[in-house]
């Protein structure tokens, strides 16, 4: 199909969100050129406004606007430390409504087929964190997969020198992969979902 | 106890259309090479498992040059009967129908158990370690859903901890780094390795059984799990154990920048006699080695399911002797399940020895054009 200029341009942006293909992308774009023209201007107000606004807190690394709203609240406990990959999971444990210490967020996993080690982690300064602000209980809840654990045993590697409590809690759901045997795992649930005729 | 009474196929493989009833018991497929009396036992294992034992692409089922084929089988199980249609298209999903009812892929699986027995498996005894291993984690996966999510979840810290051999960037904190990944080997690895040696124990008390109604008390069929790390009654040791390899191996594991121990090294060994048919069996003992397994495979789904699978032989007889035959007939007899065997060689003198009940079909050209003997169903 050939879109005019302007179009394509756009299409081609959307095709660079994630999970959106072309199709997808195309709709989108229909979908803006039926807006009024102060709604696309919203838009996309909205969007560059969140990208100036927001911001990684450059001690949790949470998401913040102007102020780390989790670092400056004097209203939690300042003594617990929690620890989690992404920053939508400090969104997923607030929605709780349970927990209220503080967060670290790593942004990332260790994961040497994806060069990612301690360094890219940052670790250093997470340690230097706890030990250098009075953290006395540490929750570890990195994804319960492959990479989330292996993280987490190294963090308790290294935290076992501070004299601080460490804990490990998962949430979420554990990621899957394909391997060989990808039809045969179909098999064996069907064996095991069996049901009487 | 069920059995598949009748089968129509439409444009599978080289039958353009063909209907066929069956006996309860022993049904022969007679022909000389490439009429389609492997066809006709590919046909019979889709119907239950909703896949060939040959080819993972159902394209390939289809008469050359076509888009479509149809099975329509009729099973009776305590009796009521159940009629299961399959019709492929190109282009669109499968559509399985059981008693006019849409039922999912693989989903009637368990509802129709079914064993097939090909000249394929003779790999399992001839081959590199990998086949064995890769037998031993399917039929495991069958009765164990969690055994696969292990394996897979085993798999991927065996790249990791592979990358991470082969880096050299963290010499200086390498022991370190490694930690968190050794600790996932050996706690998956170990639970991987104590499913192998609990399924390795039943299978081989199931295979041994069977092997000796073939050749004796006097033969002996054993399995045994060889364990790369070494194999203990309990998992604390085979951990304790598997930790102990890897930091001694440390030095060989960072020379070659791979996982020296573990399951994914490990074999299962299958003797004669003490022997290892691998290296020192004949052509008929390595058969009836690889039989025994899908014998012992039989054995246990009807454990589980409470019915006699169908078993499907393809092509058994060549390279046993006489009486070896006329045992394995006796076998099948008593176990009392559907049978389903080819032959390119007539066998009606030696069924006449053993057998009162069955049925024998000649195949030629992807048709059945005489079928005699037994009584049909
Ligand atoms: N998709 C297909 N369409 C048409 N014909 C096919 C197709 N696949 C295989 N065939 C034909 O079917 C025949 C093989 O059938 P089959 O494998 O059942 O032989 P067989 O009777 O078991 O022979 P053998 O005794 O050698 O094992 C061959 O002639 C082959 O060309
Ligand atoms: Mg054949
Ligand atoms: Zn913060």
């Amino acid at each position: 199909m050939v879109y005019p200029g302007a179009l394509k341009k756009l299409v081609d942006m959307f095709c660079r969100f994630p999970g959106v293909g072309p199709k997808t992308a195309q709709r989108l774009a229909f979908f803006l050129l039926g807006c009024p023209r102060e709604e696309v201007v919203a838009i996309a107000r909205a969007m560059v406004e969140a990208k100036d606004r927001l911001s990684f807190c450059p001690v949790c690394g949470s998401l913040a606007e102007d102020e780390c709203p989790y670092c400056s609240d004097a209203g939690r406990d300042h003594h617990l430390l929690c620890i989690v990959q992404e920053p939508r999971d400090v969104l997923i444990l607030e929605r709780s409504g349970q927990y209220k210490g503080l967060y670290h967020v790593l942004h990332g996993a260790l994961s040497p087929l994806d060069g990612i080690g301690p360094e890219e982690l940052k670790l250093e300064q997470l340690v230097n964190r706890i030990r250098d602000t009075g953290i006395e209980e540490v929750i570890i809840a990195t994804n319960p997969n492959v990479e989330g654990d292996a993280t987490a045993g190294y963090l308790a590697g290294l935290l076992k020198p501070l004299a601080v409590m460490v804990s490990r809690i998962a949430f979420g759901l554990p990621v899957g992969g394909d391997i060989e045997y990808a039809d045969d795992l179909t098999l064996s649930r069907a064996l095991e979902g069996r049901r009487e005729m | 106890m069920y059995y598949l009474t009748n089968l129509t196929l439409k444009k599978f493989r080289n039958y353009e259309s063909q209907y066929v009833e069956f006996n309860r018991g022993l049904n022969i497929f007679v022909g000389s090479n490439a009429q389609g009396k492997t066809n006709i036992l590919e046909a019979i294992y889709y119907l239950s498992v909703t896949r060939s034992f040959r080819t993972r692409r159902d394209q390939e089922l289809t008469q050359i040059g076509d888009q479509l084929f149809f099975l329509k089988g009729v099973f009776l199980k305590d009796e009521f009967y159940h009629v299961v249609q399959i019709s492929y298209h190109r282009n669109s999903p499968l559509k399985i129908l059981s008693n006019n009812e849409k039922v999912e892929r693989f989903l009637h699986i368990q509802s129709f158990p079914v064993v097939v027995f090909s000249p394929d498996d003779l790999m399992i005894i001839r081959d590199s370690p990998a086949i064995r291993r890769r037998f031993l984690n399917l039929e495991i996966s069958k009765f164990k859903g969690t055994y696969f999510q292990n394996l897979k979840e085993y798999q991927r810290v065996l790249l990791q901890r592979n990358r991470l051999l082969k880096e050299n960037r963290y010499n200086s904190h390498l022991n370190k780094m490694l930690d968190p990944w050794n600790q996932a080997l050996v706690s998956v690895g170990t639970k991987i390795i104590h499913d192998r040696i609990e399924m390795v124990e039943d299978l081989g008390k199931k295979a041994q059984f069977f092997f000796n109604q073939m050749y004796g008390e006097k033969a002996n069929l054993t399995l045994n799990y060889r364990c790369s790390v070494g194999c203990f009654e309990q998992p604390d040791e085979t951990r304790t154990k598997f930790h102990g390899a890897l930091s001694e191996g440390r030095r060989i594991e960072l020379k070659r920048g791979s996982t020296m121990y573990g399951p994914h090294l490990d074999d299962l060994k299958i003797a004669i006699n003490g022997n290892n048919t691998r290296y020192y069996s004949s052509q008929g003992q390595k058969r009836a080695a690889a039989l025994s397994l899908k014998m012992a495979e039989a054995m246990m789904l009807k454990e589980k399911t409470g019915l006699n699978p169908v078993i499907l032989l393809d092509d058994v007889f060549s390279e046993f002797d006489r009486v070896r035959k006329e045992y394995l007939l006796l076998f099948l007899k008593e176990n009392g399940g559907q049978c389903f065997l080819t032959s390119a060689v007539a066998i009606e003198d030696l069924l006449k020895k053993t057998e009162k009940d069955y049925k024998v079909m000649s195949v030629e050209q992807g048709r059945i054009v005489s079928e005699t003997g037994g009584f049909s169903c």
